[in-house]
Formats: structure tokens, sequence, C-alpha cells
């Protein structure tokens, strides 16, 4: 059996305004939390809608689990929450949830007991008995991710899922990810949120004017230099150079204070090396106040990639 | 396919489409007994017997005319439910991101589109028995009205026939146009085809010169052509007057029915173009929005 749960060969769909994406062919692993990222108008949402056959690629294949994008066969596997979506305003939270759990062909005693149990898991609970016409904007995106995930399907895709939500629902959202991530569900995360990429994703690729520009694990977008940042008290700037020297490693100033505290950011080949750079700040007389590891932010990662090259966003 | 017949009756009713359209038939059937009970009420002179063939003659022409105007509305009406319930179906519902959410389930395309057409075309078809029913018992209370089983059942199956025709149209139109685009097309359509008709009743009432009548008869056949629902209409009050059987005693043409009057009957060739026309839009608009990107 095929370790791959997603595959598009040169996906391509080409509007007539020139928009859309081209020839995007990318590989998601069964279990693995893929992150689709872009500026807007990049195309991302295209890309999904023809992975879930809500629009018909111009060229190239694509398939879910080794079935046809499209096709009633994929379908039955996926689960998706639009972009930009609303519920019927006359049904209510759970007769929505029923209606995609009768859709997608579930057993009436099942669908019993799934529907207040994923109601539940959205942080929805009892305001499922309320007209969809009475949900805030967080309350309708949560009614989406407890559709998506009716049919506890194998592949989720997720078109910025905490895009509505306040603080607290974008950390429910979160948990929500990890745990089904945990549960061996795979993930297709469009989103523009880059910390809930960085902390659910395995892999990224980064989609620009309807192409993918780069792509990766995210792990190595992350770990490209091992960065660490130190304050320090009694520092003199005759003895930055001498940091440097003794080191070898690249040490920069990045602020100091009258009364002599400054801080340092220092770039370093492993992690183990930070204890001996830490003896020999001890060692010249300065008092080490704070020692701690800075991350490459994904952030930083997107920006640099996208940054000098038109997108159709801005268009 | 039922879930999302059974989805479209549950709009039609929570939305209280079909409970505002049975208030305003209620309200109407009020004020058409009072309209019924006044024309019926006109007595010919004592001089007649009551059982003579005159008052019979009077009665069944009384009937016929409070029928006529009842039908007028009720073609309306039925029309107006037909077209509003249905017209913004597939693009209001993309507008609205609806279908984003449904159409990635397991269902076949063709499936959705046959449900809510069964969901919409089944509620319209029982309303417009409702209102055939409530017409024909009124009028039947004040006046004559043809009792012939096998009449009643024809014009019925052309009276309700408009609901499948115009839903099919108004379906189609939503997969092309958008929601008030589709609206404003399809009130116009149906519009033009009430116009065409009107016109031949005009032109078949005030007897116009041949030559003047002509280009009138093409434009009015035209717009029947475009929209035969006011075809239909005039069909199902023949087959309802058994207009073939009356030998000429009540003869469509030179009625004093006015407007109501029902001007050229179509014939059943157009019936079969009404069959076609309507089998052709649902196909093509199935394939369209089998086809459609949402």
């Amino acid at each position: 059996m095929s370790s791959i749960a997603i595959a598009t060969d040169g996906l391509t769909k080409e509007f007539h305004n020139g928009r859309g994406c081209r020839d995007v062919s990318i590989q998601v692993g069964k279990g693995e939390a893929f992150g689709f990222l872009g500026p807007n108008g990049a195309g991302k949402s295209t890309f999904v809608k023809m992975l879930v056959g809500l629009i018909a690629p111009t060229d190239g294949q694509g398939f879910i689990l080794g079935e046809p994008i499209g096709s009633i066969e994929a379908k039955r596997s996926i689960g998706y929450l639009p972009e930009l979506y609303r519920y019927q305003e006359w049904l209510t939270g759970e007769e929505v949830v029923r209606l995609h759990a009768q859709l997608c062909g579930m057993d009436r005693q099942v669908m019993k007991q799934r529907v207040p149990q994923v109601l539940e898991e959205v942080g929805i609970g009892l305001r499922g008995k309320d007209r969809v016409k009475h949900y805030s904007k967080g309350m309708q995106q949560r009614l989406g991710i407890a559709c998506a995930l009716i049919n506890d399907p194998d592949i989720v895709f997720l078109d910025e899922p905490s895009s509505a939500l306040d603080p607290i629902g974008r950390q429910e959202v979160r948990s929500l990810l990890a745990k089904l991530k945990a549960e061996g569900k795979t993930i297709f995360l469009n989103s523009h949120l880059l910390e809930d990429v960085e902390v659910i994703c395995d892999r990224i690729a980064l989609l620009n004017d309807g192409q993918i520009l780069r792509s990766g694990h995210v792990s190595d977008v992350l770990q490209t230099k091992i960065c660490w940042q130190l304050k320090v008290g009694g520092f003199s700037p005759f003895l930055l150079s001498w940091l440097r020297d003794t080191s070898g490693f690249q040490v920069t100033l990045m602020s100091q204070e009258a009364d002599g505290t400054a801080w340092l950011e220092v770039v370093m080949e492993h992690e183990e090396q930070v204890g001996w750079f830490n003896t020999l700040i001890i060692g010249q007389g300065m008092t080490l106040y704070e020692v701690s590891r800075k991350k490459e932010r994904l952030e930083k990662w997107f920006m640099s990639a996208v940054s000098g090259l038109s997108h159709r966003g801005e268009r | 396919m039922m879930i999302i017949m059974g989805m479209t009756w549950k709009e039609m009713m929570r939305k209280r489409v079909m409970l505002l359209t049975l208030i305003m038939t209620v309200i109407f059937l009020i004020a058409f007994w009072f309209i019924a009970k006044t024309i019926g009420g006109i007595h010919l002179t004592s001089r007649f017997d009551p059982n003579s063939t005159e008052v019979l003659i009077d009665r069944f022409m009384r009937g016929s005319f409070i029928l006529m105007l009842g039908f007028f509305f009720g073609a309306f009406v039925v029309a107006f439910l037909s077209i509003f319930s249905s017209f913004a179906v597939i693009s209001g519902e993309a507008e609205q991101g609806v279908m984003q959410s449904l159409l990635p389930r397991p269902l076949p395309r063709w499936k959705w589109y046959l449900g809510r057409w069964l969901g919409y075309v089944t509620l319209g078809m029982l309303y417009a028995l409702i209102l055939f029913i409530a017409i024909l018992l009124i009028t039947n209370a004040q006046a004559t009205i043809p009792k012939d089983p096998a009449s009643l059942i024809k014009s019925f199956l052309l009276f309700a026939s408009v609901v499948p025709l115009l839903i099919t149209a108004s379906m189609w139109g939503s997969g092309f146009f958008s929601a008030v685009g589709n609206g404003v097309f399809m009130t116009m359509l149906y519009g033009a085809g009430w116009l065409g008709g009107m016109i031949e009743k005009v032109s078949s009432t005030i007897r116009l010169d041949a030559a003047l009548a002509q280009p009138l008869n093409n434009i009015s056949g035209i717009m029947s052509l475009l929209m035969p629902a006011d075809a239909l209409q005039r069909k199902m009050l023949a087959e309802l007057f058994s207009f073939k059987d009356l030998g000429g005693l009540m003869s469509s043409q030179n009625s004093p029915l006015g407007m109501f009057d029902m001007g050229q009957i179509p014939s059943s060739t157009f019936i079969m173009y009404t069959v076609i026309y309507t089998l052709v839009l649902f196909v093509w608009g199935m394939r369209r929005f089998g086809k459609k990107d949402f």
C-alpha cells in the first residue's frame, strides 16, 4: 500500500484573468502535516479547491489516496474547511453537521453518537441546538471544523482554520490539529498564521504567483543556524573582538546600555558549544544574566522568500 | 438525492416561503369567494325557467368567467413561487459559500441537482394542486363548473406543468447568471411569454386586418416559444372547459371575457415542444452544474 496521501503532477488551473496556479507538483505522505503558504492571491485556495473537487484542473493530474481528485472515492476520505463559506442559516448547527454526515453516507446509529461528540470537540456543545444565523463568525468557524471532521476523514484540508477565531479559539484549534496529527491524520493546512504552521506542520511549500517557489521540511527551514542571545553585565567594546578571536564564532553586539549591560548574538556550529562560550564570558569578569536560543522564525523565511518578487495580491 | 430533496423542503418551510405563500393564498381565496359570489349572484330575468338551457348556459358562462379570473391569478402565483424559490439555487448558494462546503462531499453533482429540482417541483406541484382544488370548489359553490374527471385531471396536469417548466428554466439560469441577474432574467422571460399570450388575445379579440395581424402573430409566437408558460395556461383552460366537445356553444373567439379570454389554443405539438424545451434545459442545466467551478 502506498504511503502517499496526496500527490499532484503538474496540476494547473488557469483562469481567464491570468490567475490560478500552474504546474504544481507535490507529494504529501500519510500522517504528514503539510503547510501551504503564500501571499494573498498566490493561488493557494485554487489549488486546494482542485484537490477537493470544487474546481476542475485545466492541466495535470492529482490523486487522493490513489484516487483521482474530484472522484467520489477521493471525496470519501477527505474533510474540508473552506476559506470563505457559510452554512444554511435556517438550520441549527447540529442539523448542519448531521446533513454533512448523511451526505457522507454515515449510518444513523453512528451519526447519533458522532454528531454531539464532534460538536463537543470543537467547542460548540449545546449551542448546536441554535440556528446558524445566531452564530458569531468564530462559532461558524468551529461549525466548519466540525463538518470537516464529522466523517472521521483520513485527510483534512483546512483553508485558514483560525482566521475568525479569538486567541483562545486559535489555541483550541491548534490543540485540535495537534490531536488530529497524533491520531495519524494527514493535514493539509493553508494558513497565514505562520505560528500555527510552525507548530503543526512537518513540511511546507511556498506558492507565489501560482507556482511553487520553495518547499522543504519545517525543521530545515527553522534550523539553518544555531543562534544564541546572551545578556551580559560589565561589557566593554574591546571584549567583543577578544570573544570573536578566541571562540572563532560570529559574535554580534546587538545593544549596549550605559551601565555596561549588553545583548550579544552568537552563531555557532553545535549546540553544546554554548557552555564553553559562557565560561569565556565569565572568565573575562563579565556577569551572565540570560542565555536563550534564538529560533529562526518561519515569518522571516517567508518574508525573505517573497521579498522583491511581484505577487498578484498587490495588483 | 433524497437528502438534498428533504433539505429543500426544510428550506422552504424554515424560510417561511410556503407559510407566506399559503397565508397570501388564503387572503386571495377569501377575496375570490366574494368576487365569485358577486358574479355568480347576477341572475337572468325571471322570464326564463330556472331549469332552462338559457339559464344553464348563463351559469356555465359565469362559472367560466370566475374560473378564468381565478386561474389568471393562480397562474401568476404558481409561476412566481416556482421562479423565486429556485432562482438563486446555484449562483446564490455559491455566492454565499454554501456550495463550497457541500460539494466536496461524496455525492455526485447530478444527484444534488436532481434532488434540488425534485424538492422544488414536488412542493410547487402540491401547492398548485391545493390552489387548483380551492378555485374549483369556490367557483362550483357560486356557479357551474365542468365536472368531467378526465378534463379536470388533464387541466390540473397542464396547470401544474408550469412548475417543472419554470423551475427547470430557473435552475438552468442559475448555473449561468448571478442570483439577482437570474431573478431579473426569469421574471422578464416569464413576462415575455405572458406578453406574447396577451398580444395573441388582443389580436384575436379586436379582429385585425390579416396584413397587420401577421407580424403580431409572429412576435407573440416567438415570445411563446421563448417561454411557453402562458400557452400552457391557455391549453389548461381549453381542457377544463372541453371546448372541442362544446361544439361552438362557447367559442374561444369573440368571447366577452376580455383580458381573461384565452385567445388561440395551443396545439398538442406545442405541448410536445414544451416537454422537449423542459428536458433540454434540464439536461443542459445539469451538465453545466456538473462542470461548474466553485
